[in-house]
C-alpha cells in the first residue's frame, strides 16, 4: 500500500490524480438526477473510471476515483454517505490496480485469459466498494445492506464488464506512448513489491467478495440471524459486527504485498 | 553575461526515433525581446521547455550538451529551483489554470516560495493590474474568455516576478481581440520593466517590434537576425512554413532590393518607384471571377428565416438572422468569440433548434426533423480533431460514420479509400490517428465527414494551430471540396484564408450579421470590419489604399501597369 | 456555466470561518443520525433548517428539490418492509417501522439540506483552505481544488464531445441496453483522451511555477477565527453532546423497534 502515500511527492501522480477526479465528478454529475436508491446513488455508467483508470494510473486513478466521488457528491448529495463513498470508491481502484501489479500483467486485455482476469477483477472491486459503502450506511442506521450492497456491486460490474475492454483496448496503447503509466511515473522504490501474490489476492477475495455475501446473507435474515449472539432477527447489528473480521482480512492483504525492506 | 547560455544542445524524447533538438547554441542578453518561429515540430517548443529545465528534468529524453541558467546547468537540478528567473506560459490556458479564483490562481507561485501573505497580496494587486483584470479577484478562471484566460495565465507568472517569461504561442487559439490583449500586455511589460521576453509566434505582423528573431527548422536554428533581417527574406520564411508578410513578398517579386515590411512602408515604395495600378484590369478580373463563380452555385440548400435563439440561461445569442446559402457557395462566417456564429452553423445541422424563426436545410425543416437526417446532407468538422477522434486506427475512424448510417461494408471500403485519397492520407489506413501531427488529424476528421458524402461542410476553424504550409494544404483541400460540388460553410479567424478562400463573407456581431457579401465588397469596408474587431491582410489594406481590393499578392501583380525599369 | 451550488450572499453563516463551518457540518450530520423518533428527528430537521435560514440559502432547496422528495419517499418504502417492530399493520410492516421509515426519510433529507448549507455558504477555496488548517496535507487539497476547477472544464468538453459525434450519426438513445452502452465507446475516448494529455501540461505548468520547490509554502488565504465562531461552534456541539446523551438513555428510540 506503500505507494498510496509515497505518489504524493510526484507531480504527475498528483495531476493524474486530480485529472481523474475531475472526469470522474464530471461524469458523475448528469446521472445526479435520475437516483437508483435516491440520495446516495445513482445509474452510475462514471462507474467505468473507477475500473480502468486505476489499472493505468494505479493509486492515482485509485485517490482520484475517491475524490472525484466526494466531489460529485457536492453537486447535491453531501452526507455522511460521501465518507464511506470516499473510502469505497478508494479501494474499488485499489483493488484493480493491484490484481493487475500482483498478475505482473501489462495494463491491457490482449487475450481472453486477460479478458477473464479483468471480469474478475472488476466484480472483487465492485462488491470491496459495496461492501465498504452498505457497511458504513447499515452502520449509521441509513439504508440496509442487502438493498445498498446488491445495487451498488451492480452498478459497479455491469457497465464497466460491458464498456472496460474495448475502452482499455482504445486508451492502452496511447496512454504507454505519452508515457503515463504508472509503474514508469513512479520511482520503482516507491512502489510496494508483490512477495506473495496467491496469499494477496486470497485475502482480498476472502475480506471483498465474502464479505459482501456475507453481509447480504446476514442482512436479509437468511442465514446466522444468532451468529453474532443478538435478538431475533435483528440483522442490523449482525451485519455491523459481522462484516468487520472481513475488513480486517481485506485489510490484511496489504502485507502480502510488503513494501521493500518490510 | 547573457541569462541563459546554450551549448550544443541535443534532446531526443524517451521513444523518440528522432532528435527534437540537435546542434542548438544561444544566449539571450537581458532585457531581450526574442521571436521564435518556424514549422509545427522544429522544436519550437521543446526549445522553450528547456530554458527553464522541464526538459530534462520533467521531460525524460537523451539530453546531451548544456542548458545554463545564470551559470547553473539545469540538468540535475528541480524544475522549481529556476523559476524565479525564468517562467513559462503555454499556448493551452485551460490546463495552466487550476485554482478556483482569480486571486489564488495569481497568488500560487508567491505561495510555492513561502512569500508572505501581505507580501502576496501586493502581488496580486500588482500583476492583475498589468494585465488589466484588477476587479476580477473573485471571479471563477473557468467562467472568463480566452483572452481573459490568457492574461490571467500571464499574471500568475509575474506574480512571481521573473527576470525572463517565455510564451510558447500564447496567442494561437484565441480570438483576434483577445490576440491584441495579449500583444498589447507584452509590449507594455517590456517597455516598463524591460523584461526579458520569448514569444513563439506564427503570425509574422506581430514579430516586427522584436529585438531578435530566431527561425527554426527540424530542430536546428536555421537563422537569427533582427526582423529587417529576417522578414524580408521571403524564400527563408516559406523553408520554415511561415507566412511571409505580403509587403515583402510582393516588392521581393517585383525585383525590389531593400523590402518594405509595413503597408506605409509599401505605399512609399510604391510611390517612389512610379508604380502604377490597372483599374481596366483589376475591372475585368473581378468580372471574369463574379460570372465563373454566380454560374456555379446552384438552389439554395440552408436558408435561415427570422432566426433567434436563447440558451437555457436566456442569454440569446442569436437575434433574429436572415440568410440564404445556394448550394456550391464558399461562405466564410467572421466574429469574436461570443458573438453568435458558432450558435448559428450549429443550427445548420440540427444540432441547436430555433427558438424563434425558421432553419431549413435541403427543404427539411430543422424543427420538425431529427437530427441524424441532417447529418448525411450536413457535415460538421469541429474545431479540435481530438473531440471527435477515438478509433484505432484512421481507416475504421473514417469508416465510423458511414457504418453508423448503414452503408454496406463493400461501399464503405471504397467511400473511406475516396475520402482519405481527397485528404491526401492515403497510406496511412493503418496508422493510430494519435500518432500523426495536428495537421493530419484535423484531415482526418475531415475525411471521416467525407466518408458520409454530405452536401454541405461546416469547417469550424480548420486552420487554428496548423503552420503556413498546413493552412496552406488545408485550404487547397478545402477549395478542391468546393470545386466537387461541396458547399463550404467555414468559420474562422483568420484573415489571409477568408481573403484567398472565400468567395463570401458573413460577419456575425452580437447575434446579428453585420456584414454579407462577395469577400471583395466586404474587405473594402475595413471602417465597419474593424468595428468588429476584424482587420484584413496586408495585402488588402495596401489595395484599397491604392483604390481597388485585391485579395491576394498575386491578384495585385495581375492588376499592375506593366512597367519599364520599375526596380529601384 | 455555473454547476456550483454556493450562493454569494453577506449572512452571519458566510461570515463564519470555514474551519467553523467544517465541524458544524459534522455536527449537523451527526444530530439527525443520533436519533431514529420521528418527533426528535423532526426537531433535529427544525434546527438545521433555521441554520439554513440564517444562511439564506434555502433557496436552493429548490434545485434538487425532487430528489430529496424522492429521497423521502424511497427510503421511508424501504424501512417500512425492513425495520421490524412488535405491532403489526399489515404484511411485513409494523407501526414501529412505518415510524422508523418516516424517520430515516426525514432524517437523510436534513443531512443533504446540511450538505446543501455548507455548499452554499463556503467557496471552494474556503473549503479547501479549512482543510488544510484542519490538518489536510497541502497536495491532496490541491488534488481536491485542482479537481473542483476541472469540473466545469471537462462537462464542457463532454457536451462538445457528444455533439461532434451526435453530427456524425451517432444516437445514443435508440437500441438495446448492451449496444447503448457500446455507443458511449466513441463518446468517453475523445474525452479521456484529451484530458489525460492535459497531465503532461499541468505538471509542466505546476513545476513552472515553483510546485513542490519547499516543504514549507505560505497561503494567501488567510483564515480569522473570531468569537462568534466560537459561539456558533460550541452551540452545535454542546447541542450534539445533548443528544447524545438522549441517545444513550434510549429517550430518541422507538420503542418496540426491532432494526
Amino acid at each position: 500500500m506503500k505507494e498510496l502515500w509515497t505518489m504524493w511527492k510526484n507531480t504527475r501522480m498528483i495531476t493524474m490524480t486530480a485529472l481523474t477526479a475531475a472526469i470522474f465528478a464530471a461524469l458523475l454529475i448528469p446521472f445526479k438526477g435520475i437516483p437508483i436508491i435516491p440520495g446516495i446513488t445513482e445509474f452510475r455508467p462514471a462507474q467505468i473510471i473507477a475500473t480502468t483508470f486505476p489499472i493505468f494510473f494505479g493509486p492515482a486513478g485509485a485517490w482520484g476515483v475517491a475524490i472525484g466521488n466526494l466531489i460529485g457528491d457536492f453537486f447535491g448529495t453531501l452526507g455522511p454517505g460521501s465518507f464511506f463513498g470516499f473510502f469505497g470508491n478508494l479501494f474499488e481502484g485499489y483493488v484493480i490496480y493491484k490484481i493487475w501489479q500482483a498478475l505482473k500483467k501489462e495494463p491491457t486485455i490482449k487475450s481472453g485469459g486477460d479478458l477473464f482476469h479483468y471480469v474478475l477483477a472488476v466484480i472483487l472491486s465492485g462488491a470491496t466498494c459495496a461492501m465498504i459503502i452498505a457497511w458504513g450506511l447499515e452502520v449509521l442506521g441509513m439504508f440496509p445492506f442487502a438493498v445498498l450492497g446488491t445495487i451498488i456491486t451492480l452498478n459497479n460490474v455491469i457497465v464497466p464488464i460491458f464498456l472496460g475492454p474495448p475502452l482499455i483496448l482504445l486508451l492502452y496503447p496511447r496512454i504507454k506512448k505519452w508515457d503515463l503509466i504508472w509503474t514508469d511515473v513512479m520511482d520503482p522504490e516507491d512502489i510496494s513489491t508483490v512477495k506473495s501474490p496467491t496469499l494477496g489476492l486470497a485475502l482480498m477475495w476472502i475480506g471483498g467478495l465474502g464479505g459482501l455475501i456475507v453481509g447480504l446473507l446476514l442482512s436479509t435474515g437468511l442465514y446466522g440471524a444468532k451468529l453474532a449472539g443478538f435478538g431475533v432477527g435483528h440483522t442490523g447489528t449482525g451485519v455491523i459486527l459481522g462484516l468487520i473480521p472481513f475488513i480486517v482480512i481485506f485489510l490484511a492483504s496489504a502485507l502480502a504485498f510488503p513494501s521493500k525492506g518490510e | 553575461m547573457s541569462l541563459i547560455e546554450i551549448r550544443n544542445l541535443e534532446f531526443t524524447y524517451k521513444g523518440g526515433t528522432q532528435p527534437a533538438l540537435k546542434g542548438i547554441d544561444l544566449d539571450i542578453n537581458p532585457g531581450e525581446f526574442i521571436v521564435i518561429m518556424g514549422h509545427s515540430g522544429a522544436g519550437k517548443s521543446t526549445l522553450c521547455l528547456t530554458l527553464n529545465g522541464l526538459v530534462p528534468n520533467l521531460k525524460k529524453g537523451a539530453f546531451k550538451g548544456e542548458v545554463k541558467i545564470k551559470g547553473t546547468p539545469t540538468a540535475g537540478h528541480k524544475v522549481s529551483h529556476f523559476a524565479r528567473t525564468v517562467v513559462l506560459v503555454f499556448q493551452d490556458f485551460e490546463t495552466q489554470l487550476f485554482s478556483t479564483s482569480v486571486e489564488l490562481e495569481v497568488a500560487f507561485g508567491p505561495e510555492n516560495f513561502n512569500v508572505p501573505p501581505e507580501e502576496i497580496k501586493e502581488r496580486v494587486r500588482e500583476a492583475l493590474q498589468k494585465v488589466r483584470l484588477t476587479g476580477f479577484e473573485n471571479r471563477q478562471p473557468a467562467n472568463l474568455s480566452g483572452g481573459q484566460k490568457q492574461r490571467l495565465a500571464i499574471a500568475s507568472v509575474l506574480s512571481i516576478q521573473p527576470e525572463i517569461i517565455c510564451m510558447d504561442e500564447p496567442t494561437t487559439d484565441l480570438d483576434p481581440v483577445g490576440k491584441y490583449e495579449v500583444f498589447s500586455i507584452a509590449s507594455a511589460l517590456r517597455q516598463e520593466k524591460r523584461m526579458t521576453m520569448i514569444i513563439v509566434e506564427h503570425e509574422v505582423e506581430e514579430a516586427l517590434e522584436a529585438d531578435r528573431i530566431i527561425l527554426m527548422k527540424e530542430g536546428t536554428i536555421l537563422a537569427q537576425g533582427t526582423p529587417r533581417e529576417i522578414l524580408s527574406q521571403s524564400d527563408l520564411l516559406a523553408n520554415c512554413a511561415v507566412k511571409p508578410l505580403d509587403m515583402a513578398e510582393l516588392f521581393g517579386r517585383l525585383g525590389f532590393k531593400e523590402l518594405p515590411l509595413t503597408v506605409e512602408e509599401g505605399l512609399e515604395a510604391w510611390r517612389r518607384a512610379g508604380l502604377t495600378f490597372n483599374q481596366e484590369r483589376y475591372r475585368s478580373m473581378v468580372a471574369a471571377q463574379q460570372s465563373a463563380r454566380e454560374g456555379k452555385y446552384g438552389q439554395p440548400i440552408i436558408e435561415v428565416k427570422g432566426l433567434r435563439h436563447s440558451y437555457e440561461n436566456n442569454f440569446e445569442a442569436l437575434k433574429g438572422i436572415d440568410l440564404t446559402i445556394r448550394e456550391g457557395e464558399f461562405v466564410a462566417i467572421l466574429g469574436q468569440n461570443g458573438s453568435g456564429k458558432t450558435t448559428l452553423v450549429k443550427h445548420f445541422n440540427g444540432l441547436l433548434r430555433p427558438t424563434a424563426g425558421e432553419v431549413v436545410v435541403a427543404g427539411m425543416d430543422t424543427r420538425a426533423e431529427s437530427i441524424d437526417k441532417f447529418g448525411r446532407v450536413v457535415g460538421y468538422v469541429f474545431q479540435n480533431p481530438d473531440h471527435q477522434i477515438f478509433a484505432g486506427t484512421v481507416k475504421e475512424e473514417v469508416a465510423y460514420g458511414p457504418k453508423l448510417y448503414g452503408v454496406p461494408p463493400a461501399e464503405i471500403e471504397e467511400r473511406v479509400r475516396d475520402a482519405l485519397q481527397a485528404v491526401e492520407l492515403a497510406g496511412l489506413e493503418e496508422e493510430d490517428p494519435f500518432s500523426l501531427t495536428k495537421g493530419q488529424r484535423q484531415r482526418v476528421a475531415v475525411a471521416s465527414i467525407l466518408a458520409a458524402k454530405p452536401r454541405v461542410i461546416i469547417l469550424d476553424e480548420p486552420t487554428t494551430g496548423l503552420d503556413y504550409k498546413e493552412q496552406r494544404g488545408m485550404m487547397e483541400l478545402v477549395r478542391r471540396l468546393n470545386d466537387m460540388g461541396h458547399t463550404i460553410i467555414m468559420v474562422t479567424h483568420s484573415m489571409w484564408v477568408t481573403a484567398e478562400y472565400a468567395h463570401r463573407v458573413v460577419v456575425v456581431k452580437d447575434g446579428r450579421v453585420v456584414m454579407d457579401g462577395p469577400t471583395r465588397e466586404v474587405f473594402a469596408r475595413e471602417d465597419e470590419l474593424e468595428a468588429a474587431f476584424l482587420k484584413p491582410p496586408q495585402i488588402v489594406r495596401f489595395s484599397n489604399r491604392l483604390g481597388a481590393t485585391c485579395l491576394s499578392v498575386e491578384e495585385v501583380m495581375a492588376c499592375l501597369e506593366s512597367r519599364e525599369g520599375g526596380a529601384e | 456555466m455555473n454547476l456550483y451550488l454556493y450562493l454569494d450572499k453577506d449572512t452571519i453563516v458566510h461570515r463564519l470561518d470555514p474551519r467553523a463551518k467544517i465541524l458544524i457540518l459534522i455536527c449537523t450530520f451527526a444530530i439527525p443520525l443520533l436519533n431514529d423518533h420521528p418527533l426528535w428527528v423532526a426537531g433535529a430537521t427544525l434546527l438545521i433548517l433555521i441554520y439554513g435560514m440564517l444562511a439564506r440559502s434555502l433557496g436552493n432547496i429548490a434545485r434538487i428539490k425532487t430528489i430529496l422528495v424522492l429521497i423521502f419517499i424511497f427510503s421511508s418504502l424501504m424501512w417500512f418492509v425492513f425495520a421490524k417492530g412488535t405491532t403489526p399493520l399489515f404484511w411485513r410492516v409494523t407501526r414501529e417501522s412505518v415510524m422508523y421509515g418516516l424517520a430515516t426519510g426525514l432524517k437523510i433529507d436534513a443531512m443533504i439540506i446540511a450538505g446543501l448549507i455548507f455548499l452554499s455558504t463556503t467557496k471552494n477555496e474556503e473549503i479547501t483552505q479549512g482543510l488544510i488548517k484542519l490538518g489536510l496535507p497541502f497536495a491532496v487539497a490541491f488534488v481536491f481544488s485542482t479537481a473542483l476547477r476541472l469540473v466545469p472544464t471537462f462537462v464542457g468538453a463532454g457536451a462538445t464531445v457528444s455533439q461532434a459525434m451526435r453530427s456524425r450519426g451517432l444516437d445514443i438513445d435508440s437500441g438495446s441496453f448492451l449496444e447503448r452502452i457500446k455507443k458511449y465507446v466513441p463518446l468517453l475516448v475523445p474525452i479521456f483522451l484529451s484530458s489525460i494529455r492535459n497531465t503532461d501540461s499541468l505538471a509542466m505548468a505546476l513545476e513552472s511555477k515553483g510546485f513542490g520547490n519547499s516543504p514549507r509554502r505560505t497561503f494567501y488565504l488567510q483564515l480569522k477565527w473570531q468569537p462568534f465562531d466560537t459561539l456558533f461552534l460550541v452551540f452545535f456541539v454542546v447541542l450534539t453532546i445533548l443528544n447524545a446523551w438522549a441517545k444513550i438513555n434510549g429517550f430518541t428510540s422507538i420503542s418496540g423497534l426491532i432494526k
